[in-house]
């Protein structure tokens, strides 16, 4: 009994040895030999032989973040034939080891992403492991190297600003549009929706960012960019959003109606002959929260049916543009093909072609409950 | 054997030592001889209780029937018999070649303290004594049940100590209990000094790392476990009890929850079990984050400790020893320094080292923060003797984790619920869920 | 039934989501894995059913008891040894799938020996403890991991970026012919239960299992099977999701806990699917190991009275899968375990029939006994 005990005490000491061993083999590093990745920039280089030109942006660890409450960043840049081999020689660039794990936010470069080269660069970004799938994916104008490399004076350490416009943590704007990397994988693939990107614009006096536009980009096609009015109106069809302002300015009226409530639905139709009808509906309340002339509290019905011609106006423009060029940002070929049987289904050209001459209903209700606090 | 021969045999025993007294009593025709070691015995009881009887009877006779009638009162069975209970303060008394034993002992260590290992703020603050005697009344007072049986084995070669092992023989685990009486039978240590001491003797693994018995000072904690089936062990001249078969989580337990109302007992052993967790795993994950994968923390905080570990010369492992071998030192120290001094060294070994070692940069600040963190839910485990187990434990996964890295660490955790599951502690296993539960028709058997 | 029971297959089931049984049906999307998923729902309980009820007849009794009573030596030698390598290929893919999983997204600096050598120490000694601590194991390890898993789980589901548009494009392939290789992925998911031909001998009082039973069993098989299939889908679309190694690891990396000390949820998902990895491979190769015993006797290895006959499997299951680890690549992993699926269908339905034999053959030997 006793003799068997000691025979497993040796053979657990055996273990020990060979732990103690492999220890030597380990790979043991430390987190202050780690930099970490804060944002990668992609561009469009000028040498024509390294199309990609790779710009990453380097928290520097600061011992206390009491002493010094101002960020700092360095910056890594370098052109490469391919994405990988201008990371492997911005590598040898860096003392310490480069990091992707904390990367949140990968930027494009404009220019890049008119030389479609985004199959190339979504390849890259979804092979390596360690590239997060929640990362938020933006365009930047005029280039992604200026995006990241401006720090703008509201920056706290550790937190860059440019993440709060995306993380609906900090500022929650109706122009925004997020877009995580999974997020723009299934939908360039996907047949039937198209990814939409957020811009990012530099406003060079004032020092800040400008995120209120977007672009709707597919394959082997033009990205097409959405104005700032576009944008709205893609995040009043597919996010839940909060508030919205819209400017009415008709009859001689002009005022400015908040919306804090919206609820908007679409349904595809498709009839026998592959005409396609898309029916929108949108429910909006809210109350006036600006006015150049006075307001009668009587008059609220008026002032709903203004909005809703108003919003009718916007929406249907806004449709007809998508319709002309072709992009279908809100998914209307998914809720069709979520309805329909995959053998009964239009082949993906087919459906191009169908939704090109689509007929677009658009229903809309407002409510304007309130004008304010002054009549 | 007759009594003259006894008592020369006795006599002879203590042929060099002057401890034995030998006092005649001679009136009226009554005789008496008493024999007794003059520092055990309470000499006031003697005088009232036999001396004052002995001159006031009317004869031998009637003497003698008193003497059978005493409570403490007991019969002479055989000359090592006598030897022994003479020297547990019994006085021998001889009238016309009949021996007598009378207990007379005079105990000093049967005041009853209070707790101080395992305080409480609400119930009872009695501890045991350090007399046997004492203690099953103690324990009598507490459970009044005629089941509750008390079998008396004397071990230790030399010291001759007394062990009680106390059980309701109604409830007790059968299976436990022979057991127990058969390695105590076993038993052949020279000195049994602590009840502690057995914990280690009657354990037949050299190298466990985890008690196997449970041991309290508390009257209510032997209760409630007696109560449970459990068998509780207590040595002569020890303030400690020992309850077997213990399971892990009896060492998780404090009396105390039973006291407080439910939510309230709910909210501390949420608390302690994440005590266990953190001062078991806390330094590893360090480790296993720091090196191995700086990417699992967010952002925020990993910068927040890459940035505080900017120019500490050591690697993340090897800090996490220093600093945890100082904090080991700390706790030992205070454990040995009379209570004057031992505020001085914690004052000195925790602030002024754990603020001049960051100052130095020879760990970061949030290793500091880490060790106290631990050392702080150490003291969460009720059980000292897990506490000091969780100690070396946490030893261990560190070591594992700066070999494997995180997932070792995981699976290290892993491994050890194995193992402690693994174990037995007198045919009981150790770790189990719901093992209070002794459905007697649970719809499984073992294996 | 007792709780211990459902472990057993619960452990099977949530233990293959993260194997290749999701990346195997992802990949036949559009070519009849949602109906395979259908069918397998109702052959996938059907063995489960005959299988349990089975062994119920015989409380405290293995398989290969049964089989020493009613078999011959010629065939029942080379057939416990048979069932012993299935287990132990099972528990070996398991601890594949997982040691790949550890270097492509947690360490990948570590070298691949070293992190399958991890699981490998963890698990081994274990395999040899007595089965009723098996299960306690099974109990414990489970409270602590499977509730954050399904708080992961529940995030999935509430998170607004999984699009039921997806789902339902998914789901509408429903029409096709079963794919036979997406059938036996899903049916190995209930091959949880056939871990009793060991552990029976823990159920030793008559267990009982009915129709509430089964029911309970489908029910939990149909949640599994729908998240394991359309989640990973509502998350990355229904185009191009069968070019994911790891549907599901991806599928945690899309998830974010907006204010939790760990933000990224592969990370938690990860280590806390570990667990259930472990378990996994603690189940298959103590059933594989107690078989051995009964094949060869391992009491008559000793060596100055220590017995280590027990200890002799345990080199040749660290060398196999070390060997294993090291020749195998991500593809050939993924078409190995799909092989190994097909065989399974065809083995276990093969198994019932032995069972009806042995059921015969018991009601002789117990006449016999009773004379």
């Amino acid at each position: 009994m006793l003799k068997k005990r000691n025979k497993i005490k040796q053979f657990f000491l055996l273990i020990i040895l060979i732990l103690t061993a492999l220890s030597g083999c380990g790979e043991f590093k430390d987190i202050d030999k780690d930099v970490f990745v804060s944002m990668i920039g992609i561009d469009l280089s000028d040498d024509p032989e390294k199309p990609y030109k790779v710009t990453l942006k380097l928290y520097v660890p600061t011992s206390s973040f009491k002493q010094s409450p101002k960020p700092e960043y360095t910056y890594l840049t370098k052109n490469g034939k391919t994405l990988t081999e201008a990371i492997r020689i911005l590598e040898t660039h860096s003392d310490k080891e480069i990091d992707f794990g904390h990367s949140k936010l990968i930027v494009i470069g404009e220019e890049l992403l008119n030389a479609n080269k985004s199959k190339e660069i979504m390849d890259f970004l979804l092979r390596r492991p360690d590239i997060q799938m929640i990362s938020w994916l933006a365009i930047g104008r005029p280039s992604a190297e200026e995006i990241i490399k401006m720090v703008p004076q509201s920056e706290t350490a550790a937190y860059p600003a440019l993440f709060n416009y995306f993380d609906h943590n900090g500022t929650d704007s109706p122009y925004i549009v997020t877009t995580y990397l999974f997020d723009f994988r299934r939908k360039m693939l996907e047949t039937g929706i198209d990814p939409i990107l957020p811009l990012i614009e530099i406003n060079k006096e004032e020092e800040h960012f400008e995120v209120n536009k977007s672009y709707v980009l597919a394959h082997d096609k033009k990205p097409h960019e959405l104005s700032s009015l576009d944008t709205l109106i893609f995040n009043m069809m597919t996010r839940n959003l909060d508030v919205a302002d819209l400017v009415i300015n008709e009859d001689n009226q002009h005022f400015i109606a908040k919306i804090d409530n919206i609820n908007s639905k679409y349904k595809v139709k498709v009839d026998a002959q592959h005409q396609v009808k898309l029916n929108i509906d949108i429910e909006l309340f809210g109350y006036i929260s600006e006015s150049k002339d006075t307001i009668s509290n009587q008059q609220l019905p008026q002032y709903s049916k203004m909005v809703e011609a108003e919003t009718r106006e916007k929406f249907s423009d806004f449709f007809i543009k998508m319709l002309n060029v072709g992009y279908d940002p809100i998914g209307f070929g998914l809720a069709y093909k979520s309805k329909t049987l995959h053998n009964k289904r239009m082949s993906p050209n087919e459906w191009n072609e169908a939704y090109k001459n689509s007929k677009v209903n658009i229903k809309v209700m407002a409510g304007i409950k309130s004008t304010g606090s002054i009549q | 054997m007759s009594s003259e021969e006894i008592l020369l045999w006795i006599k002879e025993q203590f042929k060099n030592t002057t401890e034995l007294t030998q006092k005649t009593l001679d009136y009226d025709n009554k005789h008496a001889l008493l024999f007794y070691v003059k520092s055990l015995i309470d000499q006031e009881s003697l005088q009232k209780l036999i001396i004052k009887p002995f001159f006031e009877m009317a004869n031998e006779n009637q003497f003698k029937a008193y003497l059978i009638a005493l409570p403490q009162f007991q019969k002479v069975e055989s000359k090592e018999q006598a030897v022994s209970e003479v020297t547990n303060g019994n006085t021998l008394i001889v009238i016309q070649h009949d021996l007598y034993l009378i207990d007379l002992q005079l105990a000093t260590n049967n005041q009853v303290s209070t707790t101080s290992v395992e305080t409480t703020i609400h119930g009872s603050n009695i501890a045991l004594s350090e007399n046997l005697m004492t203690n099953i009344n103690l324990i009598r007072t507490y459970y009044h049940q005629a089941s509750l049986s008390i079998e008396y084995f004397t071990k230790g070669e030399v010291n001759q100590q007394k062990i009680a092992i106390i059980y309701d023989k109604e409830l007790v685990n059968t299976k436990a209990l022979e057991i127990i009486k058969q390695k105590l039978q076993q038993l052949d240590q020279q000195v049994i000094s602590a009840s502690t001491e057995l914990n280690n003797y009657l354990n037949d693994k050299r190298f466990s790392l985890f008690p196997q018995m449970l041991m309290t000072e508390r009257p209510d904690r032997i209760v409630y476990n007696i109560a449970g089936g459990k068998i509780a062990l207590i040595l002569d001249g020890n303030a400690q009890a020992l309850i077997a078969p213990a399971v892990f989580f009896d060492f998780m337990t404090t009396m105390e929850d039973n006291y407080h109302t439910l939510f309230i007992s709910l909210f501390v052993r949420i608390l302690r079990y994440a005590g266990l967790f953190v001062s078991l795993l806390l330094p590893g994950l360090y480790v296993g984050i720091t090196s191995f994968a700086p990417e699992v923390f967010r952002t925020e905080l990993a910068l927040t400790v890459a940035g505080s570990r900017i120019g500490v010369p050591f690697s993340s492992f090897v800090e996490v020893l220093f600093m945890l071998f100082f904090m080991e030192l700390l706790l030992e120290a205070s454990i040995r320094l009379p209570k004057a001094v031992s505020a001085t060294a914690t004052t000195v070994g925790g602030l002024i080292l754990g603020s001049a070692v960051t100052e130095a940069a020879l760990a970061s600040n949030i290793m500091v923060i880490i060790v106290s963190a631990v050392a702080i839910s150490t003291f969460v485990i009720p059980v000292n003797e897990l506490a000091f187990t969780i100690r070396i434990v946490r030893l261990i996964l560190l070591l594992i984790t700066s070999v494997f890295g995180l997932a070792g660490l995981t699976l290290g955790l892993y491994g050890l619920i194995m193992y402690l599951v693994y174990l037995d502690s007198f045919g009981e296993p150790y770790l189990r869920l719901f093992n209070y539960q002794k459905a007697k028709k649970s719809s499984e058997g073992q294996a | 039934m007792s709780r211990y029971y459902y472990y057993l297959v619960l452990i099977n089931m949530i233990a293959n989501v993260i194997a290749s049984v999701p990346a195997i049906l992802l990949h036949f999307h559009d070519d009849g894995a949602v109906s395979a998923m259908i069918v397998s729902v109702v052959a996938g309980s059907t063995l489960v059913f005959f299988f349990t009820r089975f062994f119920t007849h015989f409380p405290g009794m293995t398989l290969p008891e049964l089989l020493q009573k009613t078999t011959a030596k010629w065939f029942y030698n080379p057939f416990i040894l048979v069932l012993a390598i299935t287990w132990f290929i099972a528990g070996m893919i398991t601890l594949i799938t997982y040691t790949f999983l550890l270097i492509r997204y947690l360490t990948p600096e570590m070298p691949i020996i070293q992190i399958s050598l991890t699981i490998l120490l963890a698990v081994i000694l274990g395999c040899l403890m007595k089965t009723d601590r098996v299960f306690y194991t099974i109990e414990i390890i489970l409270l602590l991991t499977v509730p954050l898993i399904i708080l992961i789980f529940i995030k999935a589901y509430t998170n607004e970026n999984l699009r039921w548009e997806f789902v339902k494009e998914a789901a509408l392939y429903f029409n096709q012919f079963p794919n036979l290789n997406a059938f036996s992925a899903c049916f190995f998911l209930y091959l949880g239960s056939a871990n009793l031909i060991i552990f029976n001998r823990f159920f030793k009082n008559k267990q009982n299992f009915g129709v509430k039973q089964i029911t309970l069993i489908v029910a939990i098989s149909i949640m599994t099977l729908f998240t394991t299939y359309f989640i990973p889908i509502g998350f990355n679309g229904v185009e191009g999701i069968e070019k994911l190694v790891y549907p599901w690891i991806t599928t945690s990396d899309s998830l974010r806990m907006k204010f939790s000390l760990i933000e990224r949820v592969l990370f938690i998902f990860l280590l806390f699917y570990l667990g259930i990895a472990f378990l996994s491979i603690l189940i298959h190769w103590h059933v594989s190991i107690e078989l051995l015993k009964y094949v060869f006797n391992f009491e008559k290895f000793k060596f100055k009275g220590f017995k280590f006959g027990v200890f002799l499997p345990i080199p040749f299951y660290i060398g196999v899968s070390l060997y294993f680890v090291r020749q195998l690549n991500e593809y050939q992993l993924f078409r190995l375990s799909g092989i190994f699926y097909n065989i399974l269908i065809i083995f276990f339905p093969m198994m019932l029939i032995l069972f009806f034999f042995i059921k015969r053959r018991m009601k002789n030997v117990k006449k016999a006994e009773q004379n």
